[in-house]
């Protein structure tokens, strides 16, 4: 399923996996995250790190409040950590319902509280703006930037959209489909925070063009 | 309201049925309630109902614990479950009544036999359910509380045992009938008291 696989993260920098849907990248963070041992290979997480980790679905345990569910993963984390990670994620009010009533977008905004709340050395997030309506992933976007910012965790995330990809990473590996194989690598030297419309556009065309290249590349073999 | 009109018809049908058959047969309401009382009175009732109820209490115990932890395991783990199969086939196709004479002819007729032999009766229908349970366990809140290192205990009480616990309930609901029943049988063969004791007394004399 992956082949030829290898990529390495500085510590604080947020590595980005932009590829087709279905190509294998769920798989490649199961691995990572130490879920899955069915691979040849090696892969190296810092000793000791703790992870943390948003799934494509919340994972949510429907028998626990929100409050409840983020303190089973974060048991030492304090109250003023929780009502600050909270409040950026807009889920004070939320903190005593349960996952049954809440939106596909709180219910991922919980998700990620989670994942911050145990102060992660290491955080990986599978594709964690997929189905949203456009504003909420513009909302969730920036305060997944300013969580990652605050902290300067290392980050690996998943997309298959590339203009999350660009706005969000600063090392982005572009994936083939099935077999899945990394032909590019981009770093991106602006800081997130000050990256212009026109730098995006640039970076956009300039994956664009990899892409099709790759594509030509694959047909003409 | 409708359980208590419900329980009104049951009455009356029995009323009638003892007036059509004659008391000897079927005694009706008021006659079985008069034992009742005079069985109360002589504080048989409560002694023996009392003896009996423990005996349920402890066999069911007994077969609820044994049965989830065994049930369990057999759910999560595939060899656990390959080798234990064979024995909980037997165990479920054993009649009750086999089970009992031959835990009274091997342990003798006392306390210990009876106990087991009622907890044993119970048991497989224990592990089949939360068994069944044990496998329908969802994977991915496991994956999840693998990755943020949840402790074990923690995630089987939080994460495992919520989702457990209808097919426990289930288990405890069937399983109380059920011991209900069999301790009687228990009883009416190889013990010296008890409700199944008493019914047996009065089965031999043939008084109703």
């Amino acid at each position: 399923m992956l082949v030829d696989f290898k990529f390495a993260l500085d510590a604080g920098e947020v590595g980005v996996f932009v590829g087709p849907s279905g190509c294998g990248k769920s798989t490649m963070l199961k691995i990572v995250a130490g879920l899955d041992h069915d691979y040849q290979g090696r892969v190296a997480r810092p000793a000791g790190a703790r992870i943390g980790m948003v799934f494509q679905e919340p994972r949510l345990l429907p028998w626990r409040s929100v409050d409840d569910n983020v303190r089973l993963a974060a048991p030492k984390a304090d109250e003023q950590t929780l009502s600050a990670l909270f409040a950026i994620l807009e889920l004070t009010a939320h903190r005593n319902h349960f996952p049954g009533e809440l939106s596909l977008g709180l219910a991922r905004r919980v998700a990620l509280a989670r994942a911050f709340a145990i102060e992660p050395d290491f955080l990986i997030l599978d594709e964690p703006l997929t189905s949203l309506d456009d504003a909420l992933v513009a909302r969730l976007r920036d305060q997944i930037t300013t969580l990652v910012d605050g902290r300067s965790v290392t980050t690996l995330l998943v997309t298959h959209d590339v203009d999350d990809a660009i706005r969000l990473g600063d090392r982005l590996f572009l994936l083939s489909p099935r077999p899945a194989r990394i032909f590019a690598e981009l770093p991106i030297r602006t800081p997130r925070r000050v990256r212009g419309e026109a730098e995006i556009a640039a970076i956009r065309a300039d994956i664009v063009r990899r892409t099709n290249g790759n594509r030509i590349e694959r047909d003409a073999s | 309201m409708l359980r208590l009109l419900s329980f009104a018809v049951f009455l009356a049908t029995w009323w009638g049925a003892a007036l059509l058959a004659g008391g000897e047969k079927l005694p009706p309401p008021p006659a079985v309630l008069a034992a009742i009382v005079t069985e109360a009175n002589s504080g048989a009732l409560f002694f023996n109902l009392g003896v009996t109820l423990a005996r349920v209490a402890l066999a069911f115990t007994l077969a609820m614990t044994l049965g989830a932890a065994i049930g369990y395991l057999m759910g999560r783990v595939r060899l656990a479950d390959r080798l234990g199969d064979p024995w909980l086939i037997l165990l479920l196709n054993l009649p009750a009544l086999v089970v009992i004479v031959l835990a009274y002819i091997w342990a003798g007729l006392t306390e210990v036999a009876a106990i087991a032999a009622i907890a044993i009766n119970k048991l497989p229908l224990a592990v089949v359910t939360v068994r069944e349970g044990a496998r329908a366990l969802d994977t991915a809140l496991d994956e999840m509380a693998t990755v943020f290192a949840i402790p074990r205990w923690r995630a089987f009480r939080h994460v495992i045992l919520p989702q457990l616990a209808p097919y426990i309930a289930a288990a405890a609901r069937s399983g109380l009938s059920l011991v209900w029943k069999i301790v009687l049988v228990a009883e009416l063969l190889g013990r010296p008291n008890g409700v199944g004791f008493e019914i047996g007394v009065a089965f031999q004399l043939f008084a109703a």
